[in-house]
């Protein structure tokens, strides 16, 4: 299914934010906040895995019902997680399109990287694993 | 010991009113700040020494070797990115303008990743704007539009807005309206007292349509914008124009959907037209606690807030070429100084795939997901735990941040400084 | 121990009498003494026109508004850019240069101490970090006080002790040097929305008239001793027919000091309007010149308006709103808890233009018919007249007829009509401009006891050298030399080093920072009163131990105390 994919700072995602190599830092920034109805329809239960994917990639997330988001569209932490699927163009603004990405989602049994596995498989060395 | 009156160096609300209890040179317990804040003065789990990146592995190194690595990456670099800044105090941010000057690189901070849109619309129609406390004494009406600050500003509402005094208001919490205008209705939209819900992407339509409204077109609106009902951009229109002072504090609601800056263009000429009639001021909410700092040592020094670029000698300004995302992204810069941010975890990931291809130093207090692109990192004293330095709140009012803590770790400035003079030594020979 | 010996030497300097004597200046370390020995450096200065360093007594350079200037003008930024070169920073802007611009270009222009115009004092801080980066000129910085709550307050319970309290308590926390009025009353009524016309209108809630402020803090300024006076920014700026208000407001004014004047009146040509709208709009520079000529207790500057693009800034919101209204260009406003506010708007004074053309005139008149160059100071009101660089061909215009007439001859035609210019024959001379542009600033600063704007022994050794020679160069004639030298030094010596030549700076200096600190006894100590910490803790959004300036924030730090009567 298609949604529009929009990041945001959620309290948890701050709380954590000093902290990004920890476990909850990964999975606040990796939680897809969806409507239940679409939850419904994708056959997901709160925590299943979701394979996301944008014009440049794709990242696997969690989905989480929330009450907050319409039908159509998801929330996401800002973090490594979304940010591994967004586009780099800025349209000459410098700034990328945080809150208007179009991703295709669809249930998935892989389970989401940590934030050391997202940066190596982009060239990076993970240092206090 | 108790540290009174500290200030927290989390985001743009930049309270100076917190209690930090130390003992035996650990931070114990935290009063008055936001759980935010509180996680920030009790933050541990810091890098000890300096690291260097040696193959596969990880090695120890001094201050002075990590240093001397720095600021030759800089020196024998041909196009360095200077960015971040965001997360440090004004005076290492001004060497910083001085390190880029030198070696004719880029500096660029957080704001074109959060309100550089926001700061192309200033520069095109102004800012009318006031101090927070301007808001706290006078507003009778608070729109929060694109923000939410009960999850990013936590206590923006206790301290200035919905829940806080005002000189000028007999009962605050009654006779101030709140309205929040949003794509999810968010936790700050049930403290409401009038949630607009738009359409993702119909912010600027909104705006236009109330702004025909105060100017007296309603009968030009359609039967809704954007899923707003013309009923409530009405009644909406009205309640700004019979307040005795109205105040907007926009978000990233605004700068990062369709439209960018257009959107907070069209919101701060909806602000001029109710000038009109009402007194009315606009805000950003700004992030970082001392974004807004790195925005005004840039001007003072360069003359421009952001995206600057030395490669000619004189600064030169063009976001969209000369910002961080779009230099990464064209795989143009050859060296990364970070200091004070953490692009790895925010910049899409076609940015970290050249940062992986080049070298980077880091300074920063913590791990974090830059880390694992660094040839080095540099840990630092965390400025308002233990470094002293500038610190420029959302709305400009510079305030010194306490030490609350000592330690061995050198500031940024410190660290910063002893890289300039190096740079300069080298120039010089 | 530096020595330097300037050598044949064309002085003037006013504030000791001397009128073009041929001398040499002897300096040490920093200081101008009676005498070095044989291993002094040497200058020969070869019977060039040699006056102290420059000094503007009013001037917007630091600062939250003047950075904001510059933040939302990228365009200026752009028109006017140098290199990193040698041991100078790069540097942007046009009408608001960066820090390291401004400070390059004044200096270039002989100019070696500054007075920034209007701080905020909740955001002192933020011009005392410009200060640091402004290099090649001492600073100090007047302090708002225009719209400040706890002084209406005292006002409206006829308490002039406790304004003066307040006032010594502030300017000690902020590090300010004098006492800035603004569009008195003005300020806190826009934070309504609304505004004061004149010195009559009580101010919304305070219930005090800009007269009540104005009377009440220039008493209070004496009370405190200050070196400088009330420095005051009429109310009604800017609009036809002011100049009745003007007069009314310098009318306050009682003559309370035997040293200098009692009020400064900041930037005069703009509030020196006649007519009843912008179609009647006319000069009224004879009746303000004459009513000053009349009172030693009142010094104006000029705020003269020269063509072209530049910006104006000011604390004085509601007028910039005015302003706005009128151009419908970008307008920035910025209004400050509990004590002021300020606005923005980028301008172009055009030649074309009947209203521009008038105001362009009114500043000339108002400084040739003021009978005395210590009552009437040069001055643009930088940047919001013209940018500070176009000070030499004021000075230019100031001492030729002749330009005058080719500059009259290129303006609108109707402005004949409404100023009386064309009748002006007075041409000043070059000990005059030496006044209007050093000594008379200093005087007024109250700052020549300090060592600035003579050239006496133990004075600060500031010294301006023009490339020029009095006895060849007729003024009257040859304005254009005289632009010339006034624009580029052959040598600016600052503090006995010289920072700049022909053009060109040499050296990154390090500035001091002149603030005053009156000190008031134990009953008047704002820090200890209980009604004053009530009221700061509840309205403030920031804490009063946060708010006062730490001396990390005073590069070379001269602190002046005085003796206050309370």
């Amino acid at each position: 299914m298609t949604f529009l994919m929009i990041t945001g700072r959620t309290v948890n995602q701050g709380v954590t934010v000093e902290n990004k190599t920890s476990a909850e830092y990964a999975a606040e920034t990796s939680t897809c906040f969806m409507h239940e109805f679409d939850m419904l329809e994708l056959g997901l239960a709160d925590g299943d895995s979701v394979r996301v994917t944008g014009a440049c990639g794709e990242v696997v997330m969690r989905a989480s019902a929330s009450v907050e988001v319409e039908a159509g569209t998801v929330f996401v932490p800002y973090g490594p997680y979304a940010n591994h699927i967004v586009a780099a163009g800025t349209h000459s603004t410098g700034m990328p399109d945080f809150k208007s990405h179009e991703v295709e989602i669809e249930p998935t049994d892989e389970e989401p990287k940590t934030v050391h596995e997202l940066m190596e498989d982009l060239g990076g060395l993970a240092y206090d694993r | 010991m108790i540290v009174k009156d500290a200030v927290c160096p989390f985001c743009g609300c930049l309270c100076d009113d917190i209690e930090v209890e130390v003992e035996d040179d650990r931070v114990v317990a935290v009063t008055n700040a936001c759980e935010l804040g509180t996680t920030k003065f009790m933050g541990e789990k810091r890098l000890k020494n300096p690291i260097l990146r040696y193959g596969d592995e990880w090695k120890d190194i001094t201050y002075d070797t990590a240093i001397r690595y720095a600021a030759d990456m800089l020196l024998s670099a041909e196009r360095p990115l200077l960015y971040g800044w965001s997360g440090t105090h004004g005076e290492a941010q001004c060497v910083g303008v001085h390190m880029a000057e030198l070696v004719r690189g880029v500096i660029d901070n957080t704001s074109s990743v959060c309100h550089g849109p926001s700061i192309l619309a200033i520069q095109e129609v102004g800012h009318p704007g006031c101090t927070l406390g301007v808001v706290k004494n006078r507003a009778d009406l608070v729109i929060y539009w694109g923000s939410n600050p009960i999850d990013a500003h936590p206590r923006h509402l206790s301290r200035y807005t919905r829940y806080a005094e005002g000189f000028f208001l007999e009962n605050a919490f009654r006779d101030r309206k709140v309205i929040v205008v949003d794509v999810r209705k968010t936790e700050t939209a049930n403290i409401a007292d009038e949630f607009v819900r738009i359409k993702p992407g119909g912010d600027y339509a909104v705006l236009s349509a109330l702004r025909a409204i105060v100017q007296g077109k309603t009968d030009t609106i359609p039967r809704t914008v954007a899923g707003v009902t013309r009923e409530q951009l009405v009644r909406v229109a009205n309640l700004c124009k019979s307040a005795k002072f109205g105040a907007v504090y926009f978000g990233l609601g605004l700068t990062m959907t369709p439209g960018k800056y257009k959107n907070i263009r069209n919101a701060i000429e909806l602000v001029s037209e109710l000038s009109r009639h009402t007194k009315f001021t606009i805000s950003a909410m700004r992030g970082h606690y001392n974004v807004y700092g790195s925005n005004e040592v840039n001007t003072w020094m360069t003359g421009y807030p952001f995206g600057i670029d030395f490669s000619r000698g004189i600064a030169f300004y063009n976001p969209g070429e000369t910002t961080a995302v779009d230099i990464l992204a064209r795989k143009e810069c050859d060296a990364a100084l970070i200091v004070g941010s953490d692009p790895a975890a925010h910049f899409p990931r076609k940015c970290l795939e050249h940062l992986a291809d080049i070298p980077v130093v880091q300074l920063d207090p913590y791990p974090n997901a830059t880390t694992a692109f660094c040839n080095v990192q540099i840990p630092v004293a965390v400025t308002g735990i233990d470094a002293e330095g500038t610190a420029y709140r959302m709305d400009g009012v510079p305030i010194r941040t306490r030490r609350v803590l000592s330690t061995d770790y050198l500031s940024d400035r410190e660290v910063l400084s002893r890289m300039y003079a190096l740079m300069q030594e080298a120039q010089e020979r | 121990m530096t020595e330097l010996l300037v050598k044949n030497a064309c002085v003037i300097d006013p504030l000791r009498g001397i009128n073009a004597e041929t001398m040499d200046i002897a300096i040490l370390d920093g200081k101008i003494v009676e005498e070095v020995s044989d291993a002094a450096e040497v200058i020969d200065a070869r019977g060039m026109l040699t006056l102290p360093g420059g000094v503007d007594s009013h001037t917007h350079i630091c600062g939250t508004k003047v950075n904001f200037g510059r933040y939302m003008s990228p365009e200026d930024m752009r028109a006017g850019r140098t290199p990193r070169r040698g041991p100078l920073h790069a540097t942007s802007g046009y009408s608001v240069p960066t820090t390291y611009g401004n400070s390059y270009r004044y200096s270039v222009m002989g100019y070696t101490t500054l007075l920034e115009g209007a701080m905020a004092p909740l955001e002192a801080r933020h011009t005392h970090e410009e200060f640091i980066y402004t290099p090649l000129q001492d600073t100090m910085a007047n302090v708002l006080f225009d719209g400040n709550w706890g002084i209406m307050e005292a006002i409206r319970d006829g308490d002039t002790k406790r304004v003066a309290a307040i006032i010594a308590w502030t300017l000690r926390a902020v590090k300010g040097f004098a006492i800035k009025l603004t569009n008195p009353g003005g300020t806190e009524a826009w934070q309504w929305g609304k505004n004061v016309s004149c010195i009559r209108d009580p101010v919304p809630y305070f219930e005090v008239t800009p007269a009540e402020i104005i009377r009440s803090i220039v008493e209070a300024n004496e009370l405190l001793g200050l070196p400088h006076s009330v420095h005051l920014h009429c109310n009604n700026l800017g609009t036809p027919g002011n100049y009745s208000c003007t007069l009314g407001s310098l009318g306050l004014i009682p003559d309370l000091n035997e040293k200098r004047q009692t009020l400064y009146a900041a930037h005069v040509q703009f509030h020196a309007y006649g007519g009843s709208d912008w179609k009647d709009f006319c000069s009224k520079s004879e009746p303000i010149a004459r009513f000053v000529d009349m009172r030693p207790q009142i010094v104006m500057d000029m705020g003269q308006v020269m063509f072209g693009r530049t910006t104006t800034m000011t604390a004085d919101g509601p007028m910039e709103f005015n302003l706005y209204r009128l151009h419908h260009e970008k307008w920035s406003n910025h209004d400050v808890e509990l004590e002021t506010g300020s606005g923005i708007i980028p301008v172009i004074y055009r030649r074309k233009n009947l209203v521009n053309s008038i105001m362009w005139a009114i500043g000339l008149e108002l400084a040739l018919l003021t009978k005395s160059p210590w009552q009437c100071l040069l001055t643009t009101d930088n940047p919001n007249g013209a940018p500070f660089v176009k000070y030499p061909e004021i000075i230019g215009l100031l001492m030729s007829k002749k330009y005058r007439d080719a500059e009259f001859a290129t303006i609108h035609p109707d402005t004949e009509a409404r100023v009386p210019l064309p009748a002006i024959e007075r041409e000043l001379d070059w000990y005059e401009i030496a006044v209007m542009t050093r000594a008379g600033q200093a005087k007024a600063l109250g700052i020549q006891d300090l060592g600035k704007g003579h050239l006496g022994p133990d004075a600060d050794a500031d010294v301006a050298i023009y490339p020029l020679r009095m006895d060849e160069v007729d003024p009257s004639v040859d304005y254009q030399k005289v632009i010339d030298a006034f624009s580029r030094t052959e040598y600016t010596i600052k503090r006995g080093r010289v920072v700049a030549r022909r053009g060109e700076c040499l050296v990154d200096g390090s500035n001091a920072t002149f603030w005053v600190r009156p000190k008031v006894s134990e009953n008047y100590d704002m820090g200890k009163d209980p009604d004053f910490i009530e009221k700061f803790d509840r309205y403030y959004t920031v804490r009063m131990r946060n708010y006062p300036v730490q001396e990390e924030y005073l590069n070379r730090n001269r602190c002046i105390e005085t003796e206050a009567r309370i």
